[in-house]
């Protein structure tokens, strides 16, 4: 029992002055708004969670600082709000990338080509170049061809913000068929295949190291389904599109959730086997690496969908309306789908407020589980302990890095999906966004999970207090006078806690003694 | 004599065209120099102001390489420094009608400030943490700025606009006299910096950023040397700043924020870290690069922007000036066999 105390010290006395900031608070506001307000804490902690985690998890197996982690989280939601919104854009993107993956899919064949290949010295540095350019050529004459059904952000007509605007209203658009008459069908199909194969061998032949290829079974599976990705969506395309238009906004809503975490997984992959494994010997070098690329994604953000703020519609599971509602206890609520519930006779949204905690606890728990009893969570951690050492005992640590670094992303793109119905899109969600994550995991100690979930706990509490008070205002004890809380306070509390904490604790409240 | 001359040339011709650009450009745009000197509007006016802000760009650069380039210290909240400079020149002058030269002190004495705020926070907390921390009190400042109590005096998200300057260093009338004024300070700022690299102090700055242990285990007393960078480094941005409201007719909130710090490693970067010349190079390029890109191409300028900060990262990273001290000698013999080439 005293070596329990000694041991978790630092958060037994967190959880109780966490406990006895919320008793205070509580003194001062009806008892529905102090739900109502943890309820809200809860929500924002949620989200700020699933970007701190897999930002924590990445800084610490590989030491890495992934500034982009915002950008990839608004990504996350863009994409998300694309597949709900705009269904057939998504079905006519479908073909054209699995036939460009399906270049690379064949991975292993192209060493085994290119050990048959004699060439001469210069031939051996000219030809990966000049395959890459005529790839890129192909690439560059075919995609702004191939027909893709898509928003236009100058004509507000077409932008997205009066698709979102629609889309929220409940009016669905008629399915555009995709129709080739820029290019033809065959033509367009062989030449973006062709472009990958072209693209992925000249990347291959930059790698000299002489190694034994062995095709396994896995090569063609893989492409395999590339190829039947392609080919579906090159025939159904209108019958998927039109499909998709009349599902019901709970599937839609799921796969958009599926669409954006398994991108985010993607993208997270594909940026650290080609950006960030180059740099491991210069770390500083992969943070401003981390800020260029989350510049990057903010512009191309900005060029595809625009600069407005917009929402996305939430899923009608939760969007009901009606006598029923606001709906007076869960039996009643899952009858009519209200979007609202009634708890102390306060009005809480059941997304935002309910929906979004719930997520964020089963994440915290799976990834818990994942951690604690799988054979890859071992690896991880230790890895967070050494990893020389545990490259040393044999195990590809790197493989396993490109693993996290794409679990992290697509936690936050799993956040950025969950959060934009509740927040709605904006260009800055980004930023402000890793601003929370970052000061969360610096209160709760950087490479500590736990740490992380405490952290951003915190600081979604203590923002939604301070907001909530903003608008009620605080008595001063002893005197008249009404102290209000205005929002420029809002960041800046958690950021002066933040340097606090670090002051008295440099590792964080959970973080190990270095 | 000569061997000083002749092993600082590049300096001194740097410097020469410096003070001749002005008529330069004057000349080329039809100008006569009298006119130049009168400051009649034209293109070498344009020219002036341009080279103005790079050299404001510059100092700030230099300021921050020393801290992250020399010293290894990588903070976030760098456009701290530029930002207090900027904004206590703008309130003394604008709220409290302070003449110039106490507006200077009073901008020195809050260089002094912040630098001790970041010393406090020095010793207690080290590499990644040390960045949070900095970016926390950087974005304290930010939000303060930007918040509407203060917005009387700070102009709040619009920015603090209707400066009086002194009508002898207007920009606007007297902007030749402005640029040789920010020529010398540039100058006297990378003379300080230069003799502060090669001084034992700034060796021992080196010394902390190859290995920060091995320096306090020969005796050094690593705090106060780590304490003097910052020093120099924050009075230099706060000059830069108090440069910066002196030219610009509004101080934006954005040079006290997370992306102005960016901007300084983006120069620095470019330019080459730990290199001094390369901020100077760094600014360079990346204000012109800036002015094409937002004149030709618009406002996806940034997207390029960060594209070429990626390039360096991956391709060019020791940035400009590092690559050009590494490869000298190579660049050296390939310009030796050119000539003799053409020679036989």
């Amino acid at each position: 029992m005293n070596s329990f105390l000694r041991k978790n010290m630092v958060m037994l006395v967190a959880v109780f002055i966490m406990a006895a900031f919320l008793t205070a608070a509580a003194q001062g506001m009806e008892k529905q708004d102090f739900v109502i307000t943890l309820l809200r804490g809860l929500a924002v902690g949620s989200i700020t969670f699933l970007v701190a985690s897999g930002f924590s998890l990445i800084f610490g197996l590989l030491d890495v600082l992934n500034l982009a982690h915002g950008t990839l989280f608004m990504i996350g939601a863009y994409l998300g709000w694309t597949v709900v919104v705009r269904p057939d854009t998504f079905v006519d993107l479908l073909t054209p990338l699995a036939l460009i993956i399906s270049g690379f899919a064949l991975g292993d064949v192209y060493p085994l080509l290119a050990s048959r290949i004699r060439l001469g010295l210069s031939m051996r540095r000219f030809l990966p170049w000049g395959l890459i350019l005529v790839s890129i050529l192909l690439l560059g004459f075919i995609l702004p061809r191939y027909p893709i059904a898509i928003w236009d952000v100058e004509n507000y007509a077409q932008s997205p913000v009066t698709f979102a605007f629609m889309a929220d209203s409940g009016a669905r658009l008629p399915v555009q068929p995709a129709a080739f008459t820029e290019i033809s069908m065959p033509l367009a199909v062989i030449g973006l295949l062709l472009a990958s194969i072209l693209g992925a061998f000249g990347i291959s032949l930059f790698d000299n190291t002489p190694r034994t290829v062995r095709l396994s079974w896995k090569n063609f599976v893989s492409i395999a389904v590339a190829l039947v990705v392609a080919l579906v969506g090159l025939i159904f395309n209108d019958q998927l599109s039109a499909y998709l238009y009349s599902l019901n906004s709970n599937w839609l809503f799921f796969i958009a959730v599926l669409v954006a975490t398994l991108s985010g997984v993607a993208l997270g992959g594909l940026m650290e086997a080609t950006l960030i494994r180059p740099l491991y010997s210069r770390p500083i070098y992969q943070l401003m690496l981390t800020l260029g690329m989350s510049a990057i994604g903010i512009e191309m953000v900005r060029a595809i969908w625009g600069r407005p703020e917009f929402v996305m519609p939430k899923p009608a599971f939760f969007n009901g309306s009606g006598e029923a509602c606001p709906a007076t206890n869960f039996a009643d609520w899952w009858a009519n789908h209200c979007s609202t519930i009634l708890i102390f006779d306060g009005r809480v949204r059941v997304y935002n407020e309910i929906f979004i905690p719930l997520v964020g606890l089963v994440v915290l728990i799976s990834i818990w589980i994942l951690l604690q009893r799988t054979r890859l969570g071992m690896i991880i951690r230790a890895g967070v302990q050494d990893s020389q050492m545990v490259e040393a005992l044999g195990i590809n640590v790197r493989r396993v890095f490109t693993m996290v670094f794409a679990l992290g992303v697509g936690l936050a793109a799993l956040g950025g999906v969950l959060g934009a119905p509740s927040t709605g899109l904006s260009n800055v969600m980004g930023e402000s966004l890793l601003l929370n994550a970052l000061i969360a995991l610096a209160i709760g100690g950087l490479t500590s999970y736990p740490g992380a979930a405490l952290g951003s706990v915190i600081v979604g509490m203590i923002q939604q207090f301070i907001i909530k008070y903003g608008q009620i205002g605080i008595a001063i004890p002893f005197t008249d006078i009404i102290f209000k809380p205005t929002p420029p306070l809002v960041p800046a509390s958690t950021v002066m806690l933040m340097v606090i904490v670090l002051l008295i604790l440099p590792n964080g409240l959970l973080g190990k003694k270095e | 004599m000569k061997t000083f001359f002749n092993s600082n040339r590049g300096a001194f011709i740097t410097l020469l065209v410096l003070i001749l650009l002005p008529f330069l450009v004057g000349l080329f745009d039809g100008a006569s120099p009298a006119t130049v000197f009168i400051n009649g509007s034209g293109q070498s006016k344009f020219i002036q102001g341009l080279a103005i802000e790079i050299f404001i760009l510059a100092i700030y650069a230099i300021s921050f390489d020393l801290i992250f380039g020399i010293t290894g210290m990588l903070s976030f909240g760098h456009s701290l420094f530029y930002g207090v400079g900027a904004y206590t020149t703008g309130i003394a002058i604008k709220s409290f009608g302070l003449p110039l030269l106490p507006t200077f002190g009073l901008v020195l004495a809050a260089a002094v400030v912040q630098a001790i705020l970041f010393a406090l926070v020095l010793p207690r907390v080290k590499g990644i943490t040390f960045a949070l921390v900095t970016l926390g009190l950087g974005s304290v400042f930010h939000i303060l700025v930007m918040s509407s109590e203060f917005g009387p005096y700070t102009g709040a998200d619009v920015g603090l606009q209707g400066v009086i300057v002194p009508a002898f260093i207007s920009p606007a009338n007297e902007r030749l006299r402005f640029y040789f004024i920010m020529l010398a300070v540039m100058v006297l700022v990378y003379l300080v910096y230069q003799r502060f690299v090669t001084s034992p102090t700034g060796r021992v700055c080196v010394a902390i950023r190859e290995n920060e242990g091995r320096a306090r285990m020969l005796g050094y007393n690593t705090f106060y040397f780590k304490f003097v960078a910052l020093l120099l480094s924050s009075f230099t941005a706060a000059l830069a700043g108090f440069f910066h409201t002196l030219y610009q007719p509004i101080v934006s909130p954005n040079v006290a924020g997370m992306g102005f710090t960016v901007t300084a490693l983006l120069i620095v970067l470019i330019g080459g870290v730990g290199t001094l010349n390369g901020a100077f190079v760094g600014a360079l390029v990346y204000r012109l690069l800036d002015y094409g890109l937002r004149r030709y191409i618009g406002e996806s300028a940034s997207f390029i922007n960060g594209a070429i900060y990626v390039l360096f990262v991956l391709f060019i990273p020791y940035g400009i000036v590092g690559t050009w001290r590494l490869k000298s000698l190579q660049i050296k013999q390939g310009w030796d066999r050119l000539l003799e080439m053409f020679g036989r």
